[in-house]
């Protein structure tokens, strides 16, 4: 099989890159000049004419309520179910604040934690990361709630077509924010006697024999994030719609429950903060929108 | 390297291709519209044609009706319905891509792809799509972090597979379209559902016994399905992204050594059964529809 050094491959790559952009920055140029995408441009009886009229406002000095159901994905060891709901307040018709939060109702482990938890070994060397492997989807971490204030942007707003036969108004979210998150992390343990050769831990100064105690001991914090996200909305009634949503919220936890810190670098040989590592948690959610007050009102 | 190039020189081939004055025939504008030609719609069932039932509105009645005489003057708001901007119907499309794996938590996958459809409806096309993973690197150079984890943490390692390529057909469905606003500019967008079977061809890097084994590609029969989101920035270029589930049975490395003269055997290498293998990915790319210029087919 030919190899070819990264060096090579990076300079392919960004040959490829720069003539995509090229190519695509001088095409843009040319049409978006002209009329495109599709510029308003208007002559005769029509011109200076507002370009949409009897424009129904969805958001403004509205409400929306939005009860939920989300699902993380790309975790590691553990994904959640969430139910939840989320209020929004639009001062304008493209920009508004919100808070959301939700519970995960239940928690799914991946494939890799059934793996360990069928041929994982356990030894002296790492006998603080893996106590047992039957108790493994026990030490593994957890997020139990989830919480936030965000701030909204709809920058796009239009209509689409269902199937040529419905025809419904539609908008693009897009939001940034804080998120506040219900952290279960393995708790603080220490391996002794040495880190490397570990026969049993200590807890708060209690000994633990093979660490098993320490395994299933939890510790809960509330993590606090940014958060952000898009979202799609369609408007089926004047006062319902439905928003499909993503949403990342990273930050660091100890999602193995393992002792993550490097040889001879601070918090080895221990459980403890220097064992968590960053996260890009993500979720997706369905939610239905209830729009208050239900009449809407248009522009000119 | 020849697969990079080939697709530079064909996005760049195409670019050239475009003359100067289809670009100017794609204005939009209401100048465009030719009044010596445009007459009332039908009804649209006649044709199955998208313009036509748009056209045509709520307008249901059977046969042709007589007007009736105007005793009084009336004034009536006249609306005028927009073509729709850029028309798919028997047009090619070629799609360059570049393609993101999401959830492979031991490797790094990075795929070029290029799709090619004809639509025989304004909705409905029929095509193929290729990607090619294989840029002569080390595998284990893209491994995640993840792998000396497992390894180090939890004594456990696990059979990984590397790609070479897929081929897939394709069918695919606009069920929505619409357009959306920014500024003082309108975007026609489509979402569409695209699923297919082709086949993908991957070889099991050796993990548990590398002196012994070594492993050639072998192919898969895989499906495909996924939804997309095409945003038309000319009548004839769009920037599209998609989520495709790439699916397919996979073989990979016993992780049981034969002890004695078995270990050479190389059918006792593989494991015995497949493992279903499902890779999400997110593609990007542009389109190209070809030809670049259309004709509308105004109701008689």
């Amino acid at each position: 099989m030919m190899t070819l050094s990264r060096q090579t491959l990076l300079r392919i790559s960004s040959m490829l890159a720069l003539a995509l952009c090229l190519l695509l920055g001088a095409g843009l140029q040319r049409d978006l000049s002209s009329a495109s995408a599709q510029d308003v441009q208007v002559s005769g009886p029509l011109a200076g004419a507002a370009a949409v009229r009897h424009l129904r406002l969805w958001r403004e000095m509205r409400f929306h309520l939005e009860p939920f159901f989300a699902f993380t994905f790309g975790d590691e060891y553990s994904r959640s179910l969430i139910v939840g709901g989320e209020a929004r307040f639009h001062v304008l018709d493209w920009l508004g604040i919100g808070g959301w939060g939700g519970y995960s109702v239940a928690t799914l482990d991946t494939n890799l934690t059934q793996q360990v938890q069928d041929k994982g070994v356990t030894t002296n060397i790492n006998r603080l990361d893996l106590p047992s492997r039957e108790n493994f989807p026990d030490q593994v971490g957890r997020l139990n709630w989830w919480s936030g204030v965000e701030v909204h942007f709809t920058p796009f707003r239009g209509k689409l077509a269902m199937f040529q036969k419905v025809f419904v108004d539609a908008d693009v979210d897009f939001f940034v924010g804080a998120a506040f998150v219900g952290v279960e992390e393995r708790a603080n343990a220490v391996g002794r006697p040495v880190p490397g050769d570990v026969t049993f831990c200590e807890i708060d100064g209690v000994m633990d024999p093979g660490c098993l105690g320490s395994q299933v001991a939890r510790s809960k914090r509330v993590a606090i994030a940014p958060s952000f996200g898009v979202a799609f909305t369609a408007y089926f009634k004047k006062f319902m719609g439905i928003a499909l949503r993503w949403r990342g919220v990273p930050f660091k936890y100890n999602a193995a429950g393992t002792d993550a810190s490097q040889q001879r670098a601070p918090g080895w040989g221990t459980i403890d903060s220097n064992d968590r590592t960053r996260q890009f948690n993500q979720m997706f959610s369905a939610g239905f929108i209830f729009v208050l007050p239900p009449k809407i009102k248009t522009t000119d | 390297m020849r697969v990079l190039g080939g697709i530079a020189l064909l996005m760049a081939s195409l670019w050239m291709a475009f003359p100067t004055a289809v670009r100017a025939q794609m204005e939009f504008s209401l100048d465009e519209v030719d009044e010596g030609k445009t007459k009332p719609a039908q009804k649209s069932e006649d044709r199955g044609d998208l313009i036509e039932e748009l056209a045509a509105g709520d307008d249901t009645g059977e046969g042709p009706v007589e007007p009736a005489p105007q005793h009084a003057e009336i004034a009536e708001e006249i609306y005028a319905v927009q073509q729709i901007y850029a028309l798919r119907l028997k047009r090619f499309e070629l799609a360059p891509s570049a393609a993101f794996t999401l959830n492979d938590p031991y490797l790094n996958h990075y795929g070029l792809g290029l799709a090619a459809n004809y639509w025989f409806t304004n909705v409905l096309a029929i095509g193929v799509n290729f990607i090619w993973y294989d840029w002569g690197t080390n595998p284990l150079d893209r491994g995640t972090s993840l792998i000396p984890q497992i390894q180090d943490q939890f004594r456990l390692s696990v059979p990984i597979n590397d790609w070479q390529m897929g081929l897939w057909a394709n069918f695919t469905y606009v069920p929505f379209y619409g357009k959306f606003k920014v500024r003082k500019k309108i975007f026609q967008w489509d979402s569409y559902l695209i699923g297919g079977v082709g086949f993908m061809r991957t070889e099991p890097i050796p993990v548990f016994d590398s002196e012994v084994r070594s492993f050639n590609w072998q192919t898969n029969v895989a499906f495909n399905v996924g939804a997309g989101l095409r945003i038309f920035l000319t009548r004839y270029l769009t920037f599209f992204t998609e989520f495709r589930a790439y699916m397919w049975p996979d073989q990979f490395e016993n992780v049981e050594v034969t002890p004695g003269p078995g270990r050479n055997d190389p059918s006792t290498w593989l494991q015995s059964g497949s493992t279903f293998v499902a890779n999400t990915s997110i593609q990007v790319g542009f389109t190209v529809f070809l030809p670049v210029k259309f004709e509308y087919r105004l109701p008689k």
